[in-house]
């Protein structure tokens, strides 16, 4: 009887645990199922920035914006069709558009499958067993566009897409990583990062929200300050995925040379960058978890915790602060980003493109350009705060209005601040591996003690022996 | 005399065989394949000769994270220390002992993702250790535990025999509840204490079940992999403190795309591990025959 009566009680746990788990670990499982990608990148509208309540229905909807419309699209096409992390939430503005292109092009099909957590992983191994997606869904600001292109997995838009399309998008957007001169992507949805402010924190500091930092070399100072008065830490992140990035757009820094042939990035700008952090890590003003982490979640959670004063990221994640501290949420505040030695700010873009062998390269051109038209973009902006690559879907009144919620604050402004972004990061060759060179620099010079030009030195001679 | 072949045997055998070589055989045959090219999973592999396991021997991270796995297998006697205990204490004929026995399972059962990030919650910053230490005035102000070199791969330790002393002691017990009650009533009459009733009669008895578990844990431990990924939030720990050898050939293939380079590492795993076991278990069966 006895030994009956331990696999049934072992059973009925196991049923017990089983139940349980999704619930109880929800909210840091989602942020581990979430690649980082996405929100390092963009803090784009997947699983973590979807409102939960639905929004209505945007098939039925007028609108003052058109579709874009391709001419040859192959009849009977039959077209694949990628998304990143939009399902289930944006379900119904996804079928809709592809309703919408189904009309326009009658006869062409298109099969939508939303990828998630492997993404990446899905989208590498479907190139390399011949079956790519005719039209995905890729980050410009992960480097996936650049990854591809230059695996000739891309087709080249500024060669065959129609100049009329090609017009539709901010300049700046559809040149966003080029390769060869070459755009191999049209810009999708745009997000602006600012700084959200716990105000309760900051002013206990005795600090004024309204004069949040300007310059990112104000943060040390700032942060030493929050401490001191309240004991709190600063919670900054290091962009674990791509550093090159963040020194040329915060500290300035040239990271190759002009021919493109030598790694630079020891100069006296990029070791005043890392010294900063070296700087705040010993004088214990920024949490290390946060600093170091490669999930925006984990940062966001400390900040939604009402852990931390402030915390850059996009308008949308404002939503999970609503949601995890209803309280902070009536004591937020937002400041534009503080700017770095470059003095821009870079694109955080989204983007479609297009399989260079595509059996049907203009109908999935035309889905591509449907998706990122000035129609689409504006139901899209109208569901989740995220804003359009195409200047005429600013034109809708929409974009116009004085937003009532905090999180739509930045909308009256994101035209101008999308329009002025600029990626001023040249191509990288081997750059995971020259990302993981400087990781581990950076690393050895905020927690061993490696002085941080020896770091950055070292981490230079690797590098440009990788491209040797 | 002859031996008649007979395809009957085979018939049966066909269907395992059909699954092994395509699951196993095939792809340890395509890695190693892979680890003499230059492979980024986009495009085509290229031939390099012997480049990744040159590249390999030089590479300090690799040493690194295969230093960090051997040091991981201390958790190996520490499971089977706690389990054995475990699997003694829970052996008794006791009203509600057949709860307490399936609450030990739990964590077995439990998702090792889920399992990390609960024990995440528990050190962070603004974890529960930290509140605790704090009010008990054992701390000033909190550690962050999990970015600290230092701490990492002990933490990792800790949870990885947290989460597998249950699922080793349910193996001890069976092993214990075959050993005859007459040797331990032999060992009481010739004057055993209860320690030395355990030392000398259970330990031997459940040899078997501690050379299959000091396998079975060895090899894990040289494959963990879940409660790095999470503890660390994907990085692997500052330093690559947390880096162990599956840890690192998973960043290399999926986060730095080096398919090649990493199948080269899975390979060294192999080797590492089938000498290990086959050395293992020597050890442990020489001393079954003495």
């Amino acid at each position: 009887m006895r030994n009956k009566t331990f696999p049934i009680l072992a059973m009925v746990l196991m049923l017990v645990v089983a139940a349980c788990t999704p619930a109880s670990t929800s909210p840091s499982a989602s942020g581990s199922a979430e690649p980082s990608e996405s929100e390092v990148a963009v803090t784009s509208p997947d699983a973590s920035a979807a409102p939960t309540d639905a929004p209505a229905a945007p098939c039925a909807a007028e609108s003052s914006q058109e579709d874009p419309i391709m001419e040859g699209v192959e009849e009977g096409a039959e077209i694949s069709f990628w998304t990143y992390f939009l399902s289930p939430t944006f379900d119904e503005f996804i079928q809709c558009t592809i309703a919408r292109y189904e009309e326009a092009y009658p006869g062409v099909t298109v099969n939508w499958e939303d990828h998630q957590a492997t993404y990446l992983d899905d989208y590498r191994n479907s190139i390399n067993s011949d079956t790519q997606p005719d039209v995905a869904n890729l980050s410009n600001n992960e480097g996936w566009v650049r990854e591809f292109a230059q695996a000739g997995a891309l087709l080249d838009l500024t060669e065959n897409a129609p100049q009329e399309i090609i017009d539709q998008y901010f300049p700046n957007l559809f040149a966003d990583n080029l390769v060869d001169d070459h755009s191999f992507q049209f810009p999708w949805y745009q997000s602006i990062a600012v700084e959200l402010i716990n105000t309760r924190i900051y002013e206990d500091a005795g600090l004024d929200p309204a004069e949040f930092p300007t310059a990112i070399d104000e943060l040390p100072e700032l942060c030493q300050t929050i401490k001191d008065e309240t004991g709190t830490l600063c919670d900054i992140r290091l962009t674990v995925t791509d550093y090159l990035s963040q020194m040329t757009y915060e500290g300035g820094v040239d990271v190759m040379n002009e021919d493109q042939t030598e790694f630079t990035f020891d100069s006296p700008e990029a070791v005043e960058w890392l010294q900063m952090y070296v700087d705040m890590v010993d004088a214990g003003t920024v949490d290390t978890d946060a600093l170091t982490t490669a999930l925006d979640r984990v940062a966001l959670l400390i900040f939604s915790a009402g852990q931390a004063a402030f915390y850059q990221t996009g308008p949308q994640l404002i939503r999970v602060v609503k949601d995890n501290n209803p309280d902070l949420y009536e004591n937020l505040a937002l400041a534009p980003l503080p700017l770095g030695k470059s003095g821009v700010t870079q694109p955080t873009s989204m983007a479609i493109s297009v399989k260079s062998d595509t059996e049907f390269p203009n109908a999935s051109m035309a889905l591509a350009a449907f998706f990122t038209g000035p129609r689409a973009m504006l139901d899209f902006a109208k569901i989740v705060p995220i804003y359009p690559s195409t200047p005429a879907a600013f034109d809708d009144p929409f974009f116009s209005e004085e937003p009532e919620l905090i999180e739509d604050s930045a909308r009256p402004l994101a035209r101008e601040i999308i329009e002025n972004q600029q990626n001023i990061l040249p191509p990288i060759p081997e750059k995971a591996d020259v990302n993981d060179i400087v990781r581990q620099a950076v690393e050895s010079a905020l927690f061993a003690d490696v002085p941080a030009q020896e770091a950055l030195s070292n981490a230079v001679d690797q590098a440009n022996a990788l491209i040797r | 005399m002859t031996r008649r072949f007979t395809l009957t045997p085979y018939l049966f055998l066909a269907p395992a065989l059909a699954l092994v070589a395509t699951f196993v055989i095939y792809p340890i045959a395509a890695v190693a394949f892979y680890s003499f090219t230059d492979f980024d999973i986009i495009t085509a592999p290229e031939w390099v000769g012997t480049d990744n396991y040159r590249r390999l021997i030089a590479d300090p991270t690799f040493w690194k994270a295969l230093t960090n796995s051997a040091v991981y297998l201390i958790v190996t006697p520490t499971i089977i220390v706690l389990s054995i205990m475990l699997a003694i204490v829970v052996n008794r004929r006791l009203r509600g002992i057949s709860l307490f026995r399936a609450l030990y399972f739990v964590p077995a059962v439990s998702g090792s993702i889920a399992i990390g990030i609960s024990w995440r919650w528990i050190f962070e910053r603004n974890g529960l250790l930290n509140s605790a230490l704090i009010s008990m005035g054992l701390l000033s102000e909190p550690v962050q535990w999990l970015t600290d070199p230092d701490y990492v791969l002990p933490i990792a330790m800790l949870l990885t025999v947290w989460a597998g002393v249950g699922y080793y002691a349910v193996i001890f017990l069976a092993g214990l509840q075959n050993i005859p009650d007459e040797l331990y009533d032999a060992a009481r009459i010739d004057g055993c204490n209860r320690f030395q009733k355990h030392w000398h009669v259970s330990l031997p008895g459940l040899r078997p079940q501690i050379v299959f578990v000091a396998v079975i844990s060895s090899l894990a431990a040289l494959k963990v992999f879940d409660e790095i990924y999470v503890l660390t939030n994907h990085t692997g720990g500052v330093l690559e403190s947390g880096t162990t050898i599956v840890f690192y050939l998973w960043r290399q293939a999926f986060v730095l795309s080096n398919a090649g380079y990493a199948s080269a590492i899975a390979i060294a795993l192999l080797l590492a591990t089938l000498v290990f076991s086959i050395g293992l278990i020597r050890v442990l069966e020489r001393g079954d025959a003495t």
